[in-house]
């Protein structure tokens, strides 16, 4: 930690005074544009080159990271990154000044490290929050180094550049915030309303959605799109369903009825089993964890919890089936010859009185003919007979 | 009825074709270009059918009904024409048919389109003028000097040429509403896709309005009480029932020529159509001249229709029961179309009741014209020339 | 006088004999006339080995012609069911039942070289581009009567049913794109390249390299289209038989030829005219003959005719 008021170099600057290799750096660079494909102005270059000499020009941004009621799961997950050691890089590319986890200092030496990394970057550091914060009974239920963590956290965001709230613990509330809530936890925009915060829901997220936020405020002191729960858009504009690999299961009609059941072992869909997916944005379905492919629940067989929702995540029970929000759309092909044109009943109907009309009024006229000749005829006769008796009158 | 139709017209126009008719777009005509405008002006060639026969062949029996025959023709072609109109779905471009240079010369529904309405408005109103002008000479005295002396020598100057093109244009189009079909290829099933079809289709249009007029007639005389001269109709059905016959040889050896007499007897929909046509024509006629059935009114009438329905039959089929289009594809016209055709040919028919009472139309015997006679001298009838005047001993320029 | 039977038909014959025979011969020769080739045909060449069904021609198509969507199948996707009102250009599917072969087919205006659809319009509202040969519609000329639905053996052109404002709504190669020098929508979204653009001449003989290098691959090992009534602008290649995949099996005579005869008939009015001129003639002698009848009957009593 350095204790200098002279302007921090640059991250290339310093990853070359390191002697962390470049190619390692390109590596890096690679998974982030990876992670965050578009949405993410640092990473929507053409090469990795490209993203390296954006970020190698960015300061060495200071980050704050700060534990409440959480499992340390969000940290567990940006430490899950191996190509090249990533907790190497994050204490070279980005200046973490306090973490309670990842720091040497405890005790005193802690606080003291806390309050002056604070005062040094006032304004311009990166407070990450990790874990809910308690407000029932004034929030004694969590402490920090003897204050409430709702005091320490309205004291250090008073005086943050950014806020990041990581996890779904810091974002809404988690686990902690489970019925019955006991301490009435809740996420960091509860207790933060005057300042920007931005969510990154999940347990754990992807840790490359972090970075990506956090280098595009260290290059260009802006932060990505967010929607309306403050979630950045790259990472969490699509449901888990919409880029699932088996939405083509899903699509046929392939579902998981039983664990470990025959369509369990073929990979078929977990929708009946409850999965959140189709109600779950987040990016999991495209970024696995750990950096190995199919790592990641759906893809080891376990249905999504939805985690990253606050109306699904340790709320719905896990075997409840969630709506589909938008139907698939047909997949369907027309025949060559469709079919074109209907009989309707009313036209039937119709032509069939008119039709019958005309052939009875034809009947009936045929008959009046006929009886009027009948009537002739008789006539005929008649007048035949009176000729003979009278053969002088004419006949007409 | 004919009010409904009107209505109903009204509505289709406001609605668009689609929603108030059954067609679709593989059976893109429905019933009123084939059944009001085929089968209705075939049926309303009798004014040009039994012209011919009155007047190029001088049979001067069929003079008398010639009004009748002419009315009915006209009363038919306005209502096919109506219904025409409102089937075609962008009618305000119709003026086009008034420009030659937007003709397309090789399509045979521009020659319809031009024909029939220049049929309809021309020739065959002006030989429906005479007897509207008989009422007026003896109902309206203001007109009648100018009747007398302008309108009348008029008449009889141009009436040749106006009646020479009065059977020439129903030639053409009635022919060209066979050609038509022609472009429908093998979708025409073949007992009825024959390059002959335009001749077909002319030909049947002549027994038709022979059979049309012959039922008018005999229908006006049951109506009204009115006496049947067996022998003028007796005419008209031996006139009508050998163009039967030999319409039906002429179809026969058409398709024994293009080979396809084997589709008549597959026993298919299409053959057993083709035999019902064929049956209700060639049995009554047969019937009507091998017995001298023609005398007897009902016979005669029982027949008539028979031939008509056989008639009206083949000019709808190629159009629709015979017009196999695509597997998959059926019509049927819904109730509103329905009733719009229908209404069209009722208000066709209300036209020729309130025609024929209102003027000398129809055939009878002399006594009624020396009735006539009688009653206008009776009532001093002043003509403002002298009696006989329009004789032709004093006007030789028009004699001959 | 009475004409008899006889008279009449002698007198028509003697004198409408020769003059139709003189009329006919220079008539036949000028009906012969074959319709105008366009100078630089243009067309596509759909090979239907290699379309997957993808059905991004259909929703560039909808794009490029602005064309409304087509939900009728479950009210919520634009899934047309057949060309129609507002899909020129759909993707269909033929399945058999039997284990033989099945084929997608993409069906739209064939655009053909002597098309049934322009001969039938009465006022040319279907014509046929002489440069390039695209086949296209003009409303100020419509009058809506269909016949080119009935003539067209493809079963192209759809009508707007549902309006009072009726459109015959039929694919015309994309006209404002070539216009601006780019391809028909279609062709260039096409994954595989299964249709393509370009000059008809070209297209020919890409499918017969195709066809060559595949013997027996091509149903008949023949281009659809390249006779197919008088030619069509749009070829089709096919592993199926082509009556499986809607293309019916024609002649190589252009479906207008079936009119040659009309055409002979009305050329300059010559027929009608003659015929007027006959029946004019035998009008105006039996009419003087009628008037003498009457008048002599007048004469003899006392009253008056009929007029």
């Amino acid at each position: 930690m350095t204790w200098s008021r002279k302007p921090k170099p640059t991250v290339a600057a310093h990853l070359k005074r390191c002697g962390v290799p470049r190619r390692d750096f390109l590596q890096f660079c690679t998974q982030l544009m990876v992670a965050a494909p578009w949405g993410l102005a640092i990473t929507e270059k053409a090469t990795a080159a490209e993203v390296a000499r954006e970020i190698g020009q960015a300061r060495r941004p200071s980050v704050i990271w700060l534990h409440f009621q959480d499992c340390t799961g969000c940290s567990e997950t940006l430490l899950r990154t191996s190509k090249p050691d990533l907790a190497d890089l994050i204490l070279h590319v980005i200046s973490l000044d306090y973490h309670e986890t990842l720091m040497a200092a405890c005790g005193h030496q802690a606080e003291a490290a806390l309050s002056q990394a604070v005062r040094n970057n006032a304004g311009k550091f990166v407070l990450v929050v990790e874990g809910s914060i308690p407000t029932k009974d004034q929030g004694i239920y969590m402490k920090l180094a003897g204050r409430p963590a709702l005091n320490v956290l309205q004291d250090v965001a008073a005086q943050a550049g950014a806020i990041i709230a990581i996890g779904s613990c810091a974002s809404w509330g988690g686990i902690p915030s489970a019925d019955p809530n006991p301490t009435g936890a809740v996420g960091v925009d509860e207790i933060i309303r005057n300042k920007p915060v931005i969510n990154l829901p999940g347990c754990p997220p992807n840790p490359y959605t972090l970075l990506g936020v956090v280098f595009q405020y260290a290059r260009k002191g802006t932060l990505p799109e967010l929607d309306e729960l403050h979630r950045p858009k790259f990472a969490y504009d699509r449901v888990i369903h919409d880029h699932c690999p088996r939405r083509a299961h899903f699509d046929a009609g392939r579902f998981v009825m039983q664990y470990g059941d025959e369509g369990h072992r073929h990979g078929w869909c977990l929708y009946k089993l409850g999965c959140k997916g189709p109600d779950t944005h987040a990016g999991c379905s495209t970024r696995h964890f750990n950096e190995i492919p199919d790592v990641w629940p759906i893809g080891i067989g376990a249905p999504c919890i939805g985690c990253t929702e606050k109306h699904l995540a340790f709320r719905v029970p896990l075997f409840e089936q969630v709506p589909i929000h938008d139907a698939t759309p047909p997949d369907t092909y027309p025949p060559v010859h469709t079919t074109t044109g209907s009989i309707s009943a009313p036209g039937v109907a119709v032509v069939s009185v008119i039709g019958g009309a005309l052939g009875g009024a034809a009947w009936v006229a045929a008959r009046r003919f006929r009886s009027e000749e009948e009537t002739a005829s008789i006539i005929k006769a008649n007048l035949q007979s009176s000729q003979k008796d009278n053969p002088n009158e004419e006949v007409r | 009825m004919g009010a409904l139709s009107i209505v109903l017209s009204i509505y289709r126009e406001l609605t668009g074709l689609g929603r108030v008719t059954g067609m679709n777009d593989i059976y893109a005509w429905g019933i009123w270009k084939t059944f009001n405008t085929m089968v209705l002006t075939g049926l309303g060639s009798g004014g040009f059918s039994i012209g011919i026969a009155a007047w190029i062949f001088f049979r001067r029996k069929l003079h008398s009904v010639m009004r009748t025959a002419v009315l009915t023709s006209f009363v038919a072609y306005s209502s096919g024409l109506i219904a025409l109109g409102i089937d075609v779905g962008r009618p305000w471009n119709f003026y086009q048919v008034l420009m030659p240079w937007r003709w397309n010369g090789h399509s045979p529904l521009l020659e319809v389109a031009f024909c029939m309405p220049l049929y309809a408005c021309f020739p065959l109103f002006l030989e429906n003028t005479p007897p509207l002008f008989e009422r007026w000479l003896y109902t309206w005295p203001k007109f009648r000097p100018i009747l007398m002396k302008f309108v009348v020598p008029a008449t009889r100057l141009t009436y040749p040429y106006v009646i020479a093109l009065a059977y020439a244009l129903p030639m053409m189009h009635q022919s060209s509403l066979g050609a038509l079909m022609l472009l429908g290829g093998s979708r025409v099933h073949v007992l009825w896709q024959t390059p002959f079809l335009p001749l077909l289709y002319v030909w049947a249009a002549a027994f038709l309005g022979y059979s049309c007029v012959l039922g008018v007639l005999m229908v006006s005389c049951l109506a009204w009480k009115r006496p049947l001269d067996m022998s003028i109709l007796g005419e008209l059905a031996r006139i009508m029932c050998w163009l039967v016959l030999s319409w039906n040889i002429f179809r026969f050896l058409d398709i024994l020529a293009r080979g396809q007499i084997g589709a008549a007897f597959a026993f298919d929909r299409f053959s057993l159509l083709f035999w019902l046509e064929t049956l209700l024509l060639v049995v009554p006629s047969v019937y009507l001249l091998a017995g001298g059935h023609w005398r007897i009114p009902s016979r005669l009438f029982l027949a008539d229709v028979l031939i008509a329905a056989g008639g009206m039959l083949y000019r709808f089929d190629p159009t629709s029961f015979a017009f196999a289009a695509r597997p998959g594809a059926v019509y049927f016209p819904s109730a509103i179309e329905a009733l719009i055709g229908a209404g069209a040919v009722c208000l066709a028919l209300a036209a020729f009741i309130v025609a024929v009472k209102y003027l000398p139309i129809l055939p009878a015997p002399v006594t009624a014209w020396h009735d006539l006679q009688e009653y206008a001298q009776a009532v001093h009838l002043k003509w403002r020339f002298k009696t006989h005047d329009f004789s032709y001993q004093n006007r030789p320029d028009l004699a001959d | 006088m009475e004409l008899t039977r006889r008279e009449a038909l002698l007198g028509v014959v003697s004198r409408c004999v020769p003059v139709a025979a003189a009329l006919a011969v220079p008539a036949a020769e000028a009906a012969e006339e074959t319709p105008s080739q366009p100078k630089a045909p243009v067309g596509m060449l759909y090979d239907a080995t290699l379309c997957i069904g993808c059905k991004a021609c259909v929703v560039a198509c909808a794009e490029a012609n602005d064309l409304p969507r087509d939900v009728s199948l479950d009210g919520l996707h634009q899934a047309p069911e057949d060309l129609n009102a507002f899909t020129k250009n759909i993707i269909k599917l033929y399945k058999p039942t039997d284990n033989s072969p099945d084929s997608f087919v993409k069906q739209q205006c064939m655009h053909c070289l002597d098309p049934a659809c322009v001969a039938a319009c009465p006022f040319k509202a279907l014509w046929k581009n002489d440069a390039n040969g695209l086949v296209a519609w003009e409303p100020s000329r419509c009058i809506g009567c269909r016949y080119c639905e009935i003539a067209c053996p493809y079963h192209v052109p759809k009508f707007e049913w549902d309006r009072i404002n009726p459109k015959i709504v039929k694919c015309e190669l994309c006209r404002p794109r070539l216009a601006k020098g780019y391809e028909p929508a279609c062709t260039s979204v096409c994954p595989t390249h299964a249709v393509i653009f370009g000059p008809r001449e070209d297209l020919l003989h890409k499918a017969k390299e195709r066809i060559e290098q595949s013997p027996n691959k091509y149903f008949e090992n023949r281009v659809y289209g390249e006779h197919e009534a008088g030619g069509t602008q749009v070829l089709y290649l096919s592993h199926v038989p082509f009556e499986d995949i809607g293309l019916p099996s024609l002649g190589t005579e252009p479906i207008p030829a079936r009119l040659k005869w009309q055409k002979r008939i009305y050329k300059f009015l010559a027929l009608p005219l003659l015929m007027y001129a006959v029946l004019a003639s035998v009008m105006k002698k039996n009419w003087i003959d009628h008037r003498k009848e009457m008048l002599e009957e007048e004469r003899r009593t006392g009253l008056r005719p009929q007029l």
